[in-house]
């Protein structure tokens, strides 16, 4: 294999417990957003955008469903001789083998992996956020420090701060301290989880931290103190595009109503930058005589004959005769029968809203039909009530 | 099924589609909102396990190129996939076949070079969703020669003055007639084909030694008649509209409006593949008002549309009224302006409370790139 300047290991491993039913049964990444997305295309995006060829997806938790969604990665032009995308779930190393014990060990356990492609520096994503970002800016931001390690940040809300790690700098950029959620904020930027390494240093902290039994292996609680403690040159880039943390139900839904204003605070119709995705292939959508559709993303293979409003709907989502959709997320293959009502919910695929029954309300929670579950005629679920197929 | 090939022959007679085949083959002619022509009759192939398909095109061949790619779409970037086969410039041929038989005599090299036993061959203007296998399933246990798919159904979209058979009721073939007035056959030919490969590479070059071009009235015709050949039908009674002319692909593209016929051409377990383009879901607006149309991925709609396609991208400003028209990719219909039973064509631009009305016998076309 030949060298690659840059490689990106995406973690894709934890459970996203937070997404609730949503991520029952899938890996967060694997969970769809916006239409015909899943959260893992904006990291795999980018990559492909900023010319990043090798991704290793590390993977632990339920990863059928994401591993057939990558399948050989040529929605992202990651189907490559010398490249590509490359599913890396734990695995036995002679009588040993483990499951990833944290991020840190994730990466860890794949230095062979890596040092296949002999690279100078490694980019660690994760695959909860939506955002477009230029890696390769920051890459070379990186190596113009000349830094070890170089931590993606956006400058967040000071009211917000404590609820992110945040990383104090002095005046070049240099990172004086981490403190991960802190009560008292001295500075407003918050780590988005995306890290540049130069490889030689990540190979060396990371032995460090597998020879340590009391670290945790985490990149936040034990890599990046370890590094600033021994006076690495650790440096913030700073991001200033649309960037959410898509990890909590309420925020899932926040994302994607954030689509339905104009203009679209994150761009996906920028045809400088796609956002790639594995394809339904289905035929355009039909808004049949009387349907209604207003403030609303629609996709291909859509049959609408109710009222849409201010909602995103999912390829091959079918809304009968008088059903009302309002401040939803109807995610692939959901069928809304007559008459039904949705309002401030996220129905998952193939879930099944029978006629005349009524799905969230117009203030509070979220409610959550979770995927393939069933809500029977009449029936109703209140705000913030998550609804299991399996419970049924 | 995996013994058969496929071969697909484009570059037919468009004269009758005008401005839409001016730049490009029919084959590669936008249809149903996110489609060409190809997609299906390679989808077709697709789903009834075919892995070699070889496409033989003529003029006007770039954007049919441009389409197809390595044939990723379709899975057939395999090993064996799909072949595209230009006009082979000699100085017999100066790049246009003068009939499908001078087209497959062209490609013998491709005939020979291929392994599998049949071939399914297909025109490149009738849009379908088959799977074949029945048919040739037919074909081997008939014993046929060759195998020829008819229609009886009107509202299939056949063009009813065109080849007719007649079949016995073994489904023998006993007649033909080419463009007869009052035609005494009933079975509406598909024009598509089965036969052995071998057979119709001896046919080709038997055919080009004796100076003959058409395989329609010197083959099949001629073959019927003197019974030198054993030919059957197929009876194929779903959809397997030709695209002949502006009002069969207009009356095509409005069929589809229709949610019966929609679900008969695109029943989910063999969906039709086309090039993806990536574009995001299409945006309503609040002042967006749509009555059963089609809209494809990436369309920005602000105005008002009614019984309309709108393929990929196509914007729709404020104001804006499209009414029973076919609007191809990224086409902009801007503020105020309003169109009734129109084709755009891709990319144009229909300025500011510009008007365009036909009459619904005769939609205008606005070529690609024009702005209005």
């Amino acid at each position: 294999m030949r060298k690659k300047k840059c490689v990106a290991m995406l973690l894709a491993g934890g459970q996203g417990s937070r997404l609730g039913i949503l991520t029952k049964k899938v890996a967060k990444p694997a969970v769809p957003f916006g239409g015909k997305f899943r959260i893992i295309d904006f990291p795999l995006s980018n990559c492909t955008n900023s010319s990043i060829d090798v991704v290793g997806v590390l993977t632990q938790y339920r990863p059928l469903e994401l591993n057939s969604y990558i399948g050989s990665g040529s929605p992202w032009d990651l189907d490559l001789s010398n490249g590509g995308v490359f599913v890396l779930p734990p695995y036995q190393t002679g009588k040993t083998g483990e499951w990833y014990k944290g991020t840190a060990n994730a990466i860890y356990q794949n230095i062979p992996f890596i040092e296949q492609w002999d690279p100078d520096y490694v980019l660690v994503l994760s695959g909860d956020h939506i955002y477009k970002m230029d890696y390769n800016a920051m890459l070379r931001a990186h190596i113009a420090k000349g830094a070890d390690l170089t931590i993606a940040v956006r400058e967040v809300p000071w009211e917000d701060a404590s609820r992110f790690g945040i990383l104090n700098t002095d005046e070049n950029d240099r990172i004086v301290e981490f403190e991960e959620k802190p009560a008292h904020p001295k500075s407003n930027k918050a780590s988005m989880g995306v890290y540049i390494f130069s490889w030689s240093k990540m190979r060396k902290y990371l032995e460090l931290d597998e020879a340590d039994p009391k670290s945790e292996n985490d990149f936040g609680k034990n890599i990046i103190p370890a590094m600033l403690n021994a006076g690495e040159s650790l440096y913030t880039y700073t991001f200033e595009g649309y960037w959410k943390d898509v990890g909590t139900i309420e925020s899932l839904w926040e994302s994607n109503m954030d689509l339905l204003t104009l203009p679209m605070p994150i761009d996906l119709a920028d045809k400088r930058w796609r956002v790639y995705a594995r394809n339904p292939g289905m035929p355009p959508h039909h808004i049949a005589k009387g349907a209604k559709v207003v403030n609303s993303l629609i996709t291909e293979g859509c049959e609408v004959k109710g009222i849409v409003n201010h909602s995103v709907l999912f390829a091959g989502v079918t809304i009968d005769v008088g059903a009302e959709i309002t401040d939803a997320v109807i995610m692939p293959g959901a069928i809304i029968e007559r008459g039904a009502i949705v309002r401030r919910a996220i129905v998952a695929e193939n879930a099944v809203i029978k006629a005349g029954a009524i799905v969230g309300e117009e203030t509070g929670n979220i409610a959550v039909v979770g995927p393939g579950a069933t809500i029977a005629s009449g029936e109703t679920v209140a705000a913030g009530v998550q609804i299991d197929a399996d419970a049924q | 099924m995996k013994d058969v090939m496929g071969l697909i022959v484009t570059g037919e007679n468009d004269i009758n589609l005008g401005e839409l085949t001016s730049q490009r083959a029919v084959a590669a002619l936008p249809i149903a909102g996110r489609y060409r022509v190809i997609d299906f009759q390679l989808s077709s192939m697709v789903h009834t396990g075919i892995k070699n398909v070889g496409i033989i095109t003529q003029k006007n061949y770039s954007s049919l190129m441009d389409h197809v790619g390595s044939g990723r779409e379709w899975d057939l970037h395999g090993k064996q996939g799909m072949v595209i086969l230009p006009p082979f410039l000699t100085r017999e041929n100066m790049g246009v076949y003068s009939g499908l038989l001078d087209a497959l005599k062209s490609n013998t090299n491709f005939l020979s070079r291929s392994k599998q036993e049949y071939v399914v061959l297909t025109n490149s203007h009738t849009v379908y969703n088959i799977d074949f296998s029945d048919a040739l399933r037919a074909h081997v246990e008939k014993k046929a020669d060759i195998t020829v798919l008819y229609s009886r159904n009107k509202a299939s979209g056949v063009d009813d003055d065109d080849t007719y058979f007649t079949v016995d009721e073994n489904n023998k073939v006993t007649g033909m007639e080419i463009g007869a007035l009052a035609p005494k056959g009933d079975a509406a030919s598909l024009k598509i084909y089965i036969t052995k490969r071998e057979l119709l590479r001896q046919l080709a070059e038997q055919g080009a030694a004796n100076g003959l071009h058409d395989f329609e009235r010197d083959i099949l015709q001629r073959n019927i008649n003197e019974g030198t050949l054993a030919v059957y039908g197929y009876e194929y009674d779903g959809i397997a509209w030709q695209i002949d002319s502006i009002q069969s692909y207009f009356n095509f593209n409005m069929a589809l409006l229709d949610s019966e016929f929609r679900h008969n051409l695109f029943p989910t377990e063999r969906p039709i593949y086309t090039k993806v383009r990536d574009d995001m879901p299409a945006r309503y607006s609040g002042e967006a008002e749509c009555d059963n149309s089609l809209i494809a991925n990436g369309c920005h709609i602000e105005g008002t549309v009614i019984n309309s396609i709108l393929f990929r991208g196509v914007k729709v400003a404020r104001g804006a009224v499209i009414k029973n028209s076919i609007v191809m990719q990224d086409a902009q219909i801007q503020e105020g302006a309003e169109i009734d039973h129109c084709i755009l064509d891709k990319q144009s631009v229909i300025r500011r409370n510009g008007r365009l009305i036909a009459p619904a016998a005769y939609p205008i076309v606005i070529a690609k790139n024009v702005v209005i």
